[in-house]
């Protein structure tokens, strides 16, 4: 199965939530619409980036370790090897990578490489849930995709692609889950999250924590693409559209002596004809 | 008489007002006017207060339809519309992701201000680009089958299609208890 699409209708953000809570396996490859055409790959596995390259032929971790200098001369591996175990924990295993060198490889490899293309303007993108893992790429490491989003846009200076995703100044914020987020937040993120109850709107959020309203709907965009919180609009009511409000009525309901009613309050004699009605017009 | 109330919402060129313009028995109240913003690279006009169409079954009993503008700028006109609803239909272009995320800004206001049953229902979903159903019930926020409420396919052109998804909607209001 192929999904295919252009970051700037679904972002990268999006993206990455989509993957992580669909709980994918696959390739996620991006085609930057940039003036040099450059193509980027990051592989999911159960909704987790365990990998990603700016190359296709299995070379890319093998040159990160090269750059390193890590290993002097690569062991020959038989592909049989590779079946089971990701590169990364076989040479750990046979002790020529230590683990530090491990996260220190997974952290160049994915949160280095992965943070820099949320600064990208514009791309294709294409998922493919068929793709094969390549082995040869894997540390054996992994990482939410939120994690790697929350690092991403804290990061980011220009926010301009992401402009028309941000949350409504008039909107509020409710929270997701149950209790304390277990992701690791910033204080600013934390302060924002404080005010999470459905009640307060980001522009009041803003006065009350003297930051501007950029920065705030940018922390709330943060929050709710890692799926700690929703956004809520809320109405901000002129004295206009309070009168219209109180003066319209849709229409007047006659009562019924129906017995038999429904929570709605429509009968169910109602409901049942109703249907019939609509199961004619299939 | 009997009326039944139900809105249909939805982002932008989802589909809301020839979903009504398919079932309606009389001609769709239409106030579309030219769209004026980033609207008009979509299409020409845009429903500016709200469609109206009426279905009348037996002499005492009628479904009255409504549907919203889709510009988060009438949302007053949600508000309205959705507290007086016995149910509702969030209509969503299944070839548009760049409105999944404004779907969900309108679910949640509708569901935090009436707790009326809800159907879901994807058009456009024959258009090229068009997302599978489930993976757009994941985007949509609803990764959880169990915790999710009825995702339909919908041709809103098409009479019979705007019948079947207005019978699931029925078929929610029947599940409730009886008082």
């Amino acid at each position: 199965m192929l999904i295919t699409g252009q970051l700037s209708e679904f972002s990268l953000p999006e993206l990455f939530q989509f993957l992580e809570q669909g709980q994918k396996t696959g390739l996620l490859t991006l085609n930057s619409l940039q003036k040099e055409t450059k193509q980027h790959y990051i592989w999911f596995r159960q909704g987790r980036i365990v990998a990603a390259s700016d190359r296709h032929d299995e070379t890319g971790l093998l040159a990160l370790i090269q750059k390193r200098g890590w290993i002097n001369s690569f062991p020959s591996i038989s592909s049989e090897q590779l079946k089971t175990t990701p590169l990364g924990l076989y040479f750990k295993a046979n002790n020529f990578l230590q683990a530090d060198q491990l996260k220190l490889l997974f952290y160049t490899q994915v949160m280095q490489q992965v943070c820099a293309l949320f600064k990208l303007p514009d791309a294709e993108f294409t998922f493919d849930s068929n793709a094969v893992i390549p082995s040869l790429e894997l540390t054996g490491l992994s990482s939410l995709g939120a994690e790697v989003t929350l690092a991403g846009l804290r990061a980011l200076q220009d926010w301009s692609a992401l402009q028309n995703k941000l949350p409504e100044i008039h909107s509020a914020l409710t929270s997701r889950s149950e209790g304390k987020p277990t992701l690791h937040l910033n204080q600013a993120e934390w302060n924002v999250w404080e005010y999470t109850d459905g009640h307060v709107s980001l522009k009041a959020i803003a006065e009350q924590l003297q930051i501007s309203i950029e920065k705030i709907q940018q922390i709330a965009f943060r929050l709710i693409v890692v799926d700690l919180v929703e956004e809520l609009p809320m109405m901000v009511m002129s004295s206009n559209s309070n009168s219209s409000f109180n003066s319209l009525d849709l229409d007047p309901i006659e009562e019924t002596q129906t017995t038999n009613r429904t929570n709605s309050g429509l009968s169910t004699a109602f409901l049942e004809n109703l249907m019939s009605f609509l199961q004619g017009k299939t | 008489m009997e009326i039944m109330r139900l809105v249909i919402t939805g982002p932008v060129g989802a589909g809301k007002s020839t979903f009504i313009r398919s079932v309606s028995e009389i001609e769709v109240v239409d106030t579309d006017r030219q769209a004026t913003d980033e609207t008009k690279l979509l299409k020409p006009k845009t429903t500016v207060a709200f469609d109206f169409g009426r279905l009348q079954f037996s002499p005492n009993m009628a479904l009255h339809l409504y549907g919203t503008p889709g510009q988060s700028r009438f949302d007053f006109m949600w508000d309205i519309l959705i507290c007086k609803a016995h149910a509702y239909m969030v209509l969503i272009p299944a070839n548009r992701p760049s409105e999944f995320r404004y779907a969900r800004r309108i679910i949640n206001f509708m569901e935090q201000r009436a707790k009326i049953p809800m159907i879901i229902g994807l058009t456009h979903t024959d258009c090229p680009g068009a997302w599978f159903p489930e993976n757009m019930a994941i985007a949509l926020g609803y990764p959880n089958e169990k915790n999710r409420p009825p995702i339909i396919t919908v041709n809103a052109t098409k009479t019979g299609s705007v019948a079947q998804a207005v019978i699931v909607l029925v078929k929610q209001l029947m599940l409730e208890c009886l008082v």
